[in-house]
């Protein structure tokens, strides 16, 4: 008999704002309308650090940089995140003073995000799949990863801050299907969709996280209430909610 | 041990944050507020407060509390020029040579200056070091429920020059009108400080200072939020616009991890916080829960705070 994957389910309430930016940054710093499975992870993974006592953001190895976030990598099978609502990108244009080589000047900039404040409460719900044999050669217990779901504070930049109002956890079934009906987000690959939704390219966060540089990317669907998918399928059931993974 | 505050304030007729100019005319910042309609968007925009503005206002009153302490701040920083040692100019001044290891960088720049301990910084240079904020603060935003009723408004005000008689016509102007835009609401907005990234090492872990130096940061980090709020000393333009209102509710929770506020921005703040906290009961987690609303004022509340974390050593 296959063992059941555990599952966590936290819902978050944003104050206002989610700022984060799609990398690599160029001039015009282009903001991402809903949370990449990189920023799902960094958002946990600091909680989780914290209760190790690991106080570490950046490792070194030689000229290599990396975000220690990458250290909790493979407790997670899967990340994905259900955005209940319709944020909004944006950025007003602001003059700032620069030092450019020595001499301040006056420039023009914006610093977009997606806006999450409305008559209508915008909800973000993620979902973690944990790979507990990873978990088991860790020093984490399934309590730590409850306790620093609880724990998450923001998702990406420092503004973003959010406050989880419930985590869920238990076992998800694991299923191929030829259709399925989901609110979670998914890769966007060799199916089909019915409904509404946005793609979104994201980095692809099983190649580690930390450098986006040369990462590779992936396409999500990001969908606006529920939609229909259908093609081969690799489906879990999270409660009474059905997530869409990866083939 | 970690500090989450959720704040409610009420401005009126307030220039706290203003963003750009066009011309003669001074913008408040403002964000849209999503109205939805028969499943339409349509955007109200209302004035705001970024947590930009907030953390700098935070981070001058961080300085001036460590150097009451006799706590090390750098000159940038002491002017209120949070530069952050951001390249090799900024860092010389701390430290000179320039060490080559990430770690001794960070070290130097930590021992120098308690708001680049507390406040982050990123050393944008070969080898980068990053160090990110204790401290984090959201937008200010007009609370939901009131948020329609919130007004952002241009006021008129005229510069007079003195005439000169003997210059030609259209040489002097007599006067030059202007209109600053001021914002009125009640505003929310949530403060999280992780009392324990104080004074340690965001690449060994280690701790760089000795364990009282490092409470008496912490010390000085917790005063400085404090004092920001009971003094109402944030944003700009408070010589001429210091905003009718004052602080209106408080509500503190502080847990030995990570743990956040439910956003003053939604009514049900202080009682889903509450609730929320009870979970960590399940953890094996002490925490402190304390809030000042109508009969009960800000500073009791804070008070409070502060006697909880001696209790538990972490001041």
């Amino acid at each position: 008999m296959i063992p059941l994957p555990f599952f966590l389910k936290a819902t978050m309430r944003p104050a206002g704002i989610v700022a984060i930016r799609a990398l690599p940054q160029s001039k015009m710093r282009i903001a991402l309308r809903y949370v990449p499975p990189t920023t799902l992870i960094g958002a946990i993974a600091y909680p989780l650090l914290h209760i190790a006592g690991d106080r570490s953001e950046t490792v070194y190895e030689e000229k290599t940089f990396r975000s220690s976030a990458g250290g909790v990598l493979e407790l997670f099978d899967w990340v994905t995140v259900k955005t209940l609502g319709k944020p909004r990108i944006q950025g007003a244009l602001l003059k700032i003073n620069t030092i450019y080589r020595g001499n301040v000047q006056s420039a023009v900039t914006s610093f977009p995000f997606a806006v999450t404040y409305g008559t209508n409460d915008i909800l973000i719900t993620a979902v973690y799949l944990i790979n507990e044999e990873a978990l088991g050669r860790s020093s984490y217990t399934r309590k730590d990863i409850e306790r620093a779901a609880w724990g998450i504070t923001r998702l990406g930049s420092r503004e973003s801050v959010v406050s989880v109002e419930d985590v869920e956890t238990g076992r998800a079934e694991v299923a191929e299907a030829e259709m399925a009906k989901t609110a979670y987000a998914f890769p966007f690959n060799g199916v089909e969709v019915k409904g509404k939704g946005t793609l979104q390219s994201v980095v692809d966060w099983r190649s580690g996280i930390g450098d986006y540089s040369k990462a590779g990317r992936m396409v999500m669907f990001y969908p606006e209430e529920s939609v229909e998918v259908r093609g081969r399928l690799r489906t879990i059931k999270v409660g009474e909610e059905v997530v869409v993974l990866a083939q | 041990m970690f500090l989450s505050v959720g704040v409610r304030f009420e401005a009126n007729v307030e220039a706290l944050n203003m963003v750009e100019t066009a011309g003669n005319y001074s913008k408040h910042r403002r964000v849209p507020y999503l109205v939805e309609e028969d499943g339409k968007l349509k955007t109200v925009y209302v004035p705001a407060l970024s947590g930009e503005n907030l953390a700098h206002a935070y981070q001058e009153h961080l300085a001036r509390e460590a150097l009451s302490l006799n706590l090390p701040v750098c000159d940038d920083c002491r002017r209120g020029e949070f530069y952050k040692s951001m390249n090799r100019v900024h860092l010389e001044k701390k430290v000179s040579p320039i060490p080559g290891e990430p770690a001794k960088i960070e070290e130097a720049i930590v021992k120098a200056c308690v708001v680049e301990d507390v406040g982050g910084f990123l050393y944008a240079e070969n080898p980068p070091v990053r160090r990110s904020s204790a401290f984090q603060v959201s937008y200010a935003l007009p609370v939901k429920s009131m948020a329609l009723f919130a007004t952002s408004e241009p006021q008129l005000h005229a510069r007079h020059a003195q005439m000169d008689s003997s210059s030609k016509k259209g040489n002097a102007s007599e006067q030059m009108i202007y209109y600053v835009e001021i914002g009125t609401a009640l505003y929310g907005f949530t403060f999280n400080l992780d009392l324990d990234a104080i004074g340690v090492s965001a690449i060994t872990s280690e701790p760089i200072l000795d364990e009282n130096e490092i409470k008496a940061r912490r010390d000085a980090a917790v005063k400085a939020l404090f004092r920001m709020l009971s003094s109402a000393q944030f944003g700009a333009k408070l010589s001429r616009f210091f905003p009718v209102g004052g602080i209106k509710e408080v509500a503190v929770a502080v847990t030995e991890h990570p743990f956040v506020v439910t956003s003053p921005i939604y009514d049900d703040y202080i009682l889903k916080t509450e609730r929320r906290l009870k979970v960590l009961k399940d953890f094996g987690e002490d925490y402190l829960f304390t809030a000042a609303t109508e009969d009960r004022v800000p500073e009791e509340a804070l008070k409070e705070t502060v006697e909880y974390l001696k209790q538990k050593g972490a001041l």
